[in-house]
């Protein structure tokens, strides 16, 4: 006859084991953590799909972040990531080109530059003015009293700073003083002004992005502006094109010398900076320099899977190429 | 007695059932056995430290909090308790209106905080399906405790900056959810 305490010492073997895992037959999956900017995560959900179609032992894991912050993971919060895909391209060498601690290794020494975008202006049938906006008038209409506008947080997405850098590049490029003023800058209190100096225009931001009136509407990050949008809360946003291509929108083309979208058009981007209002970031300094939109892949030299990190970027950058509708444009 | 071969059985079996307990979790650290090492710089007129029993031991309120990121990943929600920001504030010497409250991490990150927010007021606030609804009253305050037990370092613990509702259906932006607090500092402006 079997003792009662060898009876309970064998069912707690058994709960053991199982909490242990060890009757477990399913073959364990590489699990792969890719992390890309806000404005991938659509085109990288369906990569991942594709990917995993073809590679069932390796289970992607997509966790989309702000750019800034995606690279964070790797570098302050010390995470094991295997991919970080970004919106700008300049974060990788600037974030990442440092060792990983004294003496060691960067956390990378390379990026490959994949995709671009461009800045646009996004709305919908029921925007004020939607019956009337055109290429070429479309600064005029932002500026009216009566037609609100939403771009994201500056001191948290890149396409909040963009949304600066395109109005105050379009200042000049239509040659109206005070336009920056009138579609974003006097609904701030202190007035928002670009200060000019040596052919530069600089936003200063304030430590807090609070419009004072309901002209404006900033938020934290892109899909809330979809959102607003849907909603009536705002008329236009500025989006990245793919964004708004991908939600189904409709979107004005601005001109390739504000857009931020041409690479001929570089130096031209160069003449405006936004100054965050406070370094939100230890990691990262306050200035940002106007550039074309350029996206790019790395795979940090701590990753936990390096050789799969690998096999998916190709297969990532295989699909770029694809041009797919609501996607970034591919680099050729 | 106990004959020598069935203590030994039994203790087996004891042993055993520990390990599965410990295994299952059911053996948790009870709440505040350990305070983690931690503190907190309070920064406005002077200067002042608090451990994290000392932050433990002023008033607490609770609340629910969900937040969401900028991607619009929803985290949450979960039951918070915590001391209101405006009251570690006034212990740092108390803000004008036009003075703005600098809260940072551990990490490196920096939020700033008006004297509004101080109060719950101008913070965006979203339904389940992420459309903005109207503000219900909302507090400010840095947690330690999460569902009942100490905040984890994962979920931004010791002190992390949690904006609470009193019902859980009320989505808040994860930007001011700062983790790993380390350091409030009045902005006199």
């Amino acid at each position: 006859m079997i003792r009662p305490a060898v009876t309970l010492a064998l069912i707690a073997l058994a709960v053991l084991a199982a909490a242990a895992g060890c009757t477990d037959t399913e073959p364990e999956r590489t699990v792969l953590t890719v992390i890309p900017a806000g404005s991938l995560l659509h085109p990288l959900e369906e990569i991942e799909a594709a990917f995993e179609n073809q590679h069932p032992d390796i289970d992607v894991r997509i966790e989309g972040h702000g750019s800034i912050q995606a690279i964070r993971q790797v570098t302050d919060l010390g995470r094991g990531i295997d991919v970080v895909a970004v919106a700008d391209a300049s974060l990788i060498p600037d974030m990442m080109y440092i060792p990983m601690s004294e003496g060691s290794e960067n956390y990378t020494d390379w990026y490959v530059p994949f995709a671009r975008n461009e800045i646009v202006i996004a709305y919908t049938d029921r925007s004020t003015g939607a019956e009337e906006i055109t290429v070429e008038n479309w600064y005029r209409v932002l500026a009216r009293p009566d037609v609100q506008v939403g771009f994201s947080n500056p001191m948290l997405d890149a396409c909040g700073y963009r949304a600066l850098m395109v109005t105050a590049l379009a200042e000049e490029y239509y040659g109206e003083p005070d336009l920056f003023e009138a579609i974003i800058g006097n609904s701030f209190d202190p007035p928002l002004t670009p200060t000019r100096a040596g052919g530069v225009a600089t936003i200063t931001l304030p430590e807090r992005m609070r419009p004072a009136d309901a002209k404006v509407a900033i938020r934290d990050g892109s899909i809330y502006l979809l959102s607003l949008l849907d909603a009536g809360g705002i008329d236009y946003a500025f989006e990245y094109r793919s964004v708004a291509e991908e939600h189904g929108l409709r979107w004005i083309d601005l001109p390739p010398g504000i857009n931020l979208g041409s690479a001929e058009h570089a130096d031209d981007y160069q003449k405006v900076h936004v100054t965050l209002g406070f370094q939100r970031f230890r990691s990262i300094g306050s200035e940002r320099t106007g550039q074309p939109v350029v996206y790019a892949v790395t795979i940090p030299c701590n990753a936990p899977y390096p050789d799969e990190a690998r096999i998916f970027v190709e297969f990532m950058l295989a699909a770029f190429h694809e041009k797919r509708a609501g996607w970034p444009t591919p680099i050729e | 007695m106990i004959p020598v071969h069935r203590l030994c059985s039994t203790l087996f079996a004891v042993m055993l059932l520990s390990a599965v307990a410990l295994a299952c979790g059911c053996l948790g650290t009870a709440e505040g056995a350990d305070a983690p090492d931690w503190n907190l710089t309070l920064a406005g007129d002077q200067e002042t430290v608090l451990t994290f029993a000392e932050i433990r031991a002023l008033p607490a309120v609770e609340g629910y909090g969900y937040s969401v990121s900028t991607v619009g990943i929803k985290y949450g929600p979960n039951r918070y308790r915590g001391v209101l920001l405006a009251e570690l504030v006034e212990m740092a010497g108390g803000v004008s209106a036009d003075d703005l409250i600098y809260v940072s991490a551990e990490d490196g990150y920096l939020w700033v905080f008006d004297t509004a927010q101080l109060q719950g007021e101008e913070f965006f606030t979203f339904d389940e399906n992420l459309r903005e609804i109207p503000a219900p009253p909302l507090n400010v305050i840095l947690a330690y405790d999460q569902d009942g037990e100490l905040l984890t370092y994962e979920d931004g613990g010791p002190l992390r900056l949690v904006v609470i509702a009193e019902t859980p259906d009320v989505i808040t932006e994860g930007s001011s959810w700062v983790k790993w607090v380390d350091r409030i500092e009045v902005h006199r402006r």
